[in-house]
C-alpha cells in the first residue's frame, strides 16, 4: 500500500520536471541551430508569418531547419505583461523570439534588460529608411526596436452620408470643422446618424486620448521630470473638453469598439466618421460590407490654436532577449528584407488585399518611391489608401512623452474617463480625479 | 368543488413557475446555439438574432483557424480527467481515514481540514505563481492539477458517506487478513461508488469551467485550457471577432458539459446531484 | 518516543491524511504567509521586494478603487444570499410538490445553467445585455421602456453580474437545499394537516426549521464563493471599476499592472474579510445552541 502510494506521488511530482527539455545550442557550422523562431503580433500576425516563413524556406543554405511562428497577442500591452510574467516566472524558454510592441511596451521591457540592443545594428542601415523611423524606440541613445510601421491617425469618413445631408467634408480638416459637421450630421438626420463612436471602456482613453486628441493638442501627463502635470495643462484642457463637447452634444454613438455591434451600426449607417489610426483600415476591410466602396480617408482634422496634424503610432519589431536569443542575425535579416524586398513586399500586399488581410506602407525609403504604394483602393471608392496613409503622415504631432509608469497610468486615466462616459462625473472633474490618483498612485513618473 | 378549484389553480401555478424557470434556464444556451450557426455577415442584434435563414458550421471551421482547438481541447481534457481522478483518489483516501479510523488528533485534525474551507487559495495567487515557478511547472498542466489533488470539501463530503459503512464489513475484512489499502479500494470504494460519482461529475464540471488558475499558469497558446482560449476571442485587439465566431467557441466548450451531464442523467435515473448531498 | 511509536501504530490513516496537509501546506498556507510579508513590500515581480512599511495599507485606505470593490463585493454578497435562497428554495418545493408534472425533466432542466461554464456565459449575457445590440433592450422597447445602457454605466453595472452569478449557482443549491427537504420525514406534514394547518404555516413551522442546518451551509458556501468572484465580473466589466470584485481587482493590480505588492495588501484584506466573516457567522449559530 505504502509502496502504490509513494510511486503515484513520485511519479506526479516528477512528470512536470521530465516535460521541460533542454535548450538548443548553436550549431558549429555557422547555419542557425533548428527550432522554431516564435514572433507575438497583434491582428493576424499569421499573414505576416506566411511571408516570413517564406524567407526562412528560401534560406535553408543559412537556417536549414528553423521555422517562423506566428502567436496572436491580445494586445500589445498584453503580450509585454506576458513576457514580464515569464521573466518573473524564470521562464525564458517560453518567451517568443521578436515581438511587435509600442513605445511603452519598449521602455518597459527594455528597462527590464529583456530586449536586445540592437543599436549598432540599426545604425548600418539606418540611412534606408525614413528618418526618425526609430526615434520612438531609443532610450539612452541606445535602440531597442527596429521599425515596422509608422502609421499616421486619420480621418475615415462615409462619403454617401455626407452626400445624402449635404455636408462637405473639407470642412473637417480643423476640430471646430469637425464638430460643427456632427451638429450637422444630427439635425439633418434627425438624429439619427451620428458623428462616430465612443467606447464605454478603455479604447476610448487609447484611440480618442493618448494616440489621438492628446498629442494633437500638445497635451502633457508628466512634466520633464516626470511630475504629474495633467490637472493644470492647457493641452490636456483643450483635448478633453473638446471631447466632452463631441460627447455631450450627443454625437458620439455609445458602443463597444470591435465588437460586431460597432460593424452592424456602421454598416447601418449610424457612424459616419472615424477619427482613428490607420489599422483601423484592415477592420473597415474585414467587417463592413454594406458599406465598402463609400469610405474616403482624409488626414486627422487639427486644432488650429496647435496646428499639427495626428500624431503617428510607431510599431517595433524587437528581439527579445532570450539569455542569449540566439537567432538574432536571422531575424534581423528577415526583418530587412520585409522592409527591403520591393518584389516580394508587393506581392505579399496583393495577396493581404484579396482577402482583406491587414498590412501596412513601408517605412524604407526605396520602397515608398514604388508606384505599388499609390494605387487605387476598391474599397475606398478608388482612393489610394496607400497614398493617403502617407499623406496622412505630413505635419505630424510629436507623440506624447512616454516613461515606464505610463502602463499603470493608462488604467488610471482611462478609469476616470470611463466614469466620465458613463454620465457619474464632468470632465472637469475627470481631470482633476486623473490628476489626484497619479499623483496618489505612482507620485512621480520613472523616467526612461 | 372549491377545493378542487383552489388545487387546479395550485398546480397550474406550479407548473408555470416551473416553466418559467426552464425558459430563463435554457434561453442563453438556446440563444448562443442559434447565433453560432449563422452566417457572419447576418445581423445578430437584437430581435434578429433569433432568425436563421441558412444554418451554416462556418463559423466552427473559423473558430480552427483562430484557436489550435485540438490541443486546447486536449489540455483541458487531460486537466478534467487527471485531474478528477486524482481528486477522486486522494479525497476518498483521506476521508476514510477521518471516518473509519480512530487515531490521536483525529478530531482536531479534522476540524481543521474543514476550516480551511474558508481560506481561498485564491488570496495567496501571487505567491503561488512563484511557488509554481520554483517547481518547473508554469505552462505545466501539473500546475493546475496538483495544488487540489486533495481538497478540503471533496474529503468532507467523502467523509460523510464513510460514515456510513458499515464497521463490521471493514472489521471482517481486517479478520480476513486485508491490509489498509486493501480495504479501502475493496471493500470501502465500491460501497460509495454513487458519492463517488455524484463527487466526480462535480469535479469534472469544476475542472472543465476552471478559468482562473488556467490564465494565471498557462502563458502559450497552445498550452492553454480551451476555456482560456475561448474567454480571449472577443478581447483580441486585431481579431474584430464577430459574435458567431465567438459563440462558436463558447458552444464548444459548454456543449460537451452538457450532453456529459444529460448521459449521466440517463444512466442514474434516479440518483442525479440531489444524491450528491446529504443533509 | 512516544509519538513516533504512536506514528507507527496509526501509519495508515497518517499515510492517507498526508496529502492533504502536505498540499494545503504548500499551496495554500505557505502563499497565504508569503502574501503577508509581500504586502509591507513594493514588489514589482523582477528584482527583490524592497521593504515599504505600511505604504500598502495606507494606500489601500485611500484608494477610491478599493472602496468601490468593496461596496461592489459586498452588494453581490447580500444580494445573492437573498436572491440564491429564496429562488432556491422556492423551485426545490415546486421540484418536491406532488402537483408538479415532468418532475425529472424539471430536475434535468434546472440544473442545466450549473453544467455550464461561467466564462462562456459571461461572453453570453455581454451580448445579451449589450446597449444597442443586445436582446434585453430590444425586449424592453417592445413593451415601451427605454433602453437600459447595462454595462456601460455604473448605475446599473452591477446587475448583469449578479444575474450572471445567480442564474449559474442556484441551480446547485436548489439541489442541496432539494435533497434537505427529502429528507424530512413526511409523517410530520401528515401530522400537520391533521391539525388543520395551512400550507404556508406549514413551511415556516415545519420546513424551515428542519432547513435550518442546510441553510446555514448555503449560507457559508455562497459567502465564499462570492468573496472569491472573478470570473463574472470579469466577463462583464463595466466602466472603470463600477462593478470590480475585490478579488478581480487583486488579479488587475498583480497581474495586469505589476504591483504586486499592493495586490498582497489586498490579499490580506480578503484573508481577513473572510474570516471575520466566517467567525461571525459561527458565532451567531453558536448562540442559538446548534453547535
Amino acid at each position: 500500500m505504502k509502496r502504490v502510494l509513494s510511486i503515484l506521488l513520485i511519479s506526479i511530482m516528477l512528470v512536470p520536471l521530465m516535460a521541460s527539455g533542454g535548450s538548443e545550442k548553436a550549431t558549429a557550422d555557422g547555419t542557425y541551430p533548428a527550432g522554431d523562431i516564435v514572433f507575438w503580433g497583434t491582428g493576424q500576425p499569421g499573414y505576416r508569418q506566411s511571408y516570413y516563413q517564406n524567407y526562412v524556406e528560401e534560406h535553408r543554405d543559412v537556417a536549414p531547419e528553423v521555422n517562423v511562428v506566428a502567436d496572436n497577442m491580445s494586445s500589445m500591452a498584453d503580450g509585454q505583461q506576458k513576457i514580464a510574467m515569464y521573466a518573473l516566472a524564470g521562464d525564458y524558454e517560453s518567451m517568443p523570439e521578436f515581438i511587435m510592441l509600442d513605445t511603452v511596451g519598449i521602455i518597459d521591457l527594455a528597462s527590464s534588460g529583456l530586449l536586445v540592443d540592437v543599436t549598432d545594428y540599426w545604425n548600418s542601415i539606418s540611412d534606408e529608411f525614413i528618418e526618425g523611423s526609430a526615434s520612438d524606440a531609443i532610450i539612452d541613445g541606445r535602440v531597442w526596436g527596429l521599425p515596422d510601421a509608422v502609421r499616421p491617425q486619420l480621418l475615415f469618413y462615409n462619403a454617401e452620408i455626407f452626400e445624402k445631408y449635404d455636408i462637405d467634408p473639407a470642412m473637417m480638416s480643423t476640430f471646430d470643422g469637425y464638430l460643427e459637421a456632427g451638429r450637422l450630421l444630427k439635425e439633418r438626420s434627425n438624429g439619427t446618424v451620428y458623428l462616430s463612436y465612443v467606447d464605454p471602456g478603455s479604447y476610448t482613453w487609447r484611440y480618442w486620448g493618448r494616440r489621438g486628441l492628446m498629442p494633437q493638442a500638445n497635451a502633457r501627463i508628466w512634466d520633464e521630470e516626470g511630475n504629474v502635470v495633467i490637472g493644470s495643462d492647457p493641452g490636456t484642457k483643450l483635448a478633453l473638453e473638446y471631447f466632452d463637447k463631441l460627447y455631450s452634444e450627443g454625437l458620439l454613438y455609445k458602443t463597444t469598439m470591435m465588437s460586431q455591434p460597432i460593424y452592424e451600426a456602421t454598416d447601418d449607417g449610424i457612424i459616419a466618421t472615424f477619427y482613428i489610426g490607420a489599422f483601423w483600415d484592415e477592420f473597415m476591410r474585414k467587417n463592413l460590407t454594406a458599406t465598402a466602396g463609400d469610405w474616403r480617408i482624409m488626414n486627422a482634422p487639427v486644432f488650429e490654436e496647435v496646428g499639427v496634424g495626428g500624431a503617428p503610432v510607431s510599431t517595433f519589431y524587437c528581439i527579445v532577449d532570450k539569455n542569449p536569443n540566439i537567432y538574432t542575425g536571422l531575424i534581423q535579416d528577415i526583418w530587412y528584407d520585409f522592409n527591403t524586398n520591393t518584389e516580394d513586399r508587393n506581392a505579399w500586399v496583393m495577396e493581404m488585399e484579396e482577402i482583406n488581410g491587414p498590412y501596412n506602407n513601408p517605412v524604407s525609403i526605396e520602397m515608398l518611391k514604388d508606384p505599388f504604394w499609390q494605387e487605387p483602393s476598391d474599397f475606398y471608392g478608388g482612393q489610394s489608401f496607400r497614398k493617403a496613409e502617407s499623406d496622412g503622415l505630413a505635419n505630424a504631432a510629436k507623440n506624447m512623452m512616454v516613461t515606464a509608469s505610463d502602463a499603470e497610468a493608462d488604467t488610471i486615466i482611462s478609469a476616470e474617463l470611463e466614469k466620465y462616459i458613463a454620465g457619474e462625473q464632468t470632465i472637469q472633474q475627470a481631470i482633476a480625479n486623473m490628476d489626484k490618483e497619479l499623483k496618489l498612485r505612482i507620485g512621480t513618473a520613472v523616467l526612461p | 368543488m372549491i377545493n378542487r378549484r383552489q388545487e387546479i389553480t395550485k398546480s397550474l401555478i406550479i407548473n408555470f413557475f416551473m416553466l418559467l424557470v426552464v425558459v430563463v434556464c435554457l434561453f442563453p444556451v438556446l440563444w448562443m446555439c442559434a447565433i453560432s450557426v449563422k452566417t457572419v455577415g447576418e445581423k445578430v442584434s437584437g430581435f434578429n438574432a433569433l432568425v436563421i435563414n441558412e444554418p451554416t458550421l462556418e463559423n466552427f471551421k473559423h473558430l480552427f483557424t483562430l484557436v489550435p482547438i485540438w490541443s486546447n481541447l486536449y489540455n483541458s481534457l487531460f486537466t478534467t480527467i487527471i485531474g478528477t481522478i486524482t481528486t477522486l483518489f486522494f479525497c476518498a483516501l483521506a476521508g476514510f481515514a477521518f471516518a473509519k479510523y480512530r487515531f490521536p488528533g483525529r478530531d482536531v485534525l479534522f476540524c481543521f481540514v474543514v476550516a480551511t474551507m474558508m481560506i481561498s487559495a485564491e488570496a495567496g495567487a501571487i505567491p503561488l505563481f512563484v511557488i509554481m515557478r520554483k517547481m518547473g511547472m508554469i505552462n505545466s498542466l501539473w500546475s493546475l492539477i496538483i495544488p487540489r489533488i486533495a481538497t478540503a470539501v471533496g474529503i468532507f463530503y467523502l467523509r460523510q458517506y464513510m460514515l456510513d459503512v458499515p464497521d463490521e464489513l471493514i472489521d471482517a475484512a481486517k479478520i480476513d487478513g486485508c491490509r489498509d489499502f486493501t480495504i479501502f479500494y475493496k471493500v470501502v470504494c465500491p460501497i460509495i461508488a454513487p458519492a463517488l460519482a455524484s463527487w466526480a461529475s462535480i469535479t469534472v464540471i469544476a475542472r472543465w469551467n476552471d478559468y482562473f488558475w488556467p490564465l494565471l499558469f498557462l502563458n502559450k497558446t497552445d498550452k492553454y485550457t480551451l476555456m482560456v482560449s475561448v474567454a480571449m476571442l472577443p478581447v483580441s485587439d486585431g481579431l474584430a471577432t464577430p459574435w458567431q465566431t465567438i459563440l462558436a467557441g463558447t458552444t464548444i466548450v459548454i456543449l460537451p458539459s452538457i450532453v456529459l451531464y444529460l448521459i449521466m442523467q440517463l444512466f442514474q435515473k434516479s440518483g442525479n446531484f440531489a444524491g450528491a448531498v446529504k443533509g | 518516543m512516544r509519538m513516533i511509536k504512536q506514528l507507527r501504530k496509526y501509519r495508515a490513516p497518517y499515510l492517507f491524511i498526508l496529502p492533504f496537509f502536505l498540499l494545503f501546506f504548500v499551496f495554500q498556507l505557505i502563499p497565504i504567509i508569503w502574501t503577508g510579508y509581500i504586502s509591507f513590500t513594493n514588489w514589482k515581480g523582477l528584482g527583490d521586494p524592497q521593504f515599504c512599511g505600511i505604504d500598502n495599507y495606507k494606500l489601500l485606505a485611500n484608494d477610491y478603487m478599493v472602496t468601490d470593490a468593496l461596496v461592489n463585493t459586498t452588494i453581490y454578497w447580500v444580494s445573492s444570499l437573498v436572491i440564491i435562497l429564496v429562488v432556491s428554495i422556492a423551485i426545490a418545493l415546486c421540484l418536491q410538490s406532488p402537483r408538479l408534472r415532468f418532475r425529472h425533466f424539471f430536475q434535468t432542466a434546472t440544473f442545466l445553467p450549473y453544467v455550464c461554464a461561467s466564462v462562456a456565459m459571461g461572453l453570453i449575457f455581454g451580448m445579451l445585455f449589450d446597449e444597442n445590440a443586445g436582446l434585453i433592450n430590444e425586449v424592453l422597447i417592445t413593451f415601451g421602456m427605454d433602453r437600459v445602457p447595462w454595462l456601460t454605466s455604473s448605475k446599473y453595472a452591477r446587475i448583469p453580474v449578479i444575474i450572471l452569478f445567480n442564474w449559474r449557482i442556484i441551480p446547485w443549491f436548489t439541489v442541496i437545499i432539494y435533497s434537505g427537504l427529502l429528507n424530512i420525514p413526511s409523517d410530520y406534514y401528515e401530522a400537520a394537516t391533521v391539525d388543520g394547518a395551512s400550507e404556508f404555516q406549514q413551511f415556516f413551522r415545519i420546513t424551515l426549521p428542519l432547513l435550518k442546518n442546510i441553510l446555514f451551509f448555503c449560507m457559508l458556501t455562497i459567502t465564499v464563493d462570492v468573496w472569491k468572484m472573478f470570473n463574472e465580473s470579469y466577463t462583464l466589466s463595466g466602466p472603470g471599476s463600477s462593478n470590480t470584485s475585490l478579488f478581480q481587482l487583486i488579479y488587475e493590480y498583480a497581474f495586469k499592472i505589476f504591483r504586486l505588492g499592493y495586490a498582497s495588501s489586498l490579499s490580506m484584506l480578503l484573508i481577513v474579510i473572510l474570516l471575520a466573516i466566517s467567525i461571525v457567522q459561527f458565532i451567531l449559530k453558536r448562540r442559538e445552541g446548534e453547535i
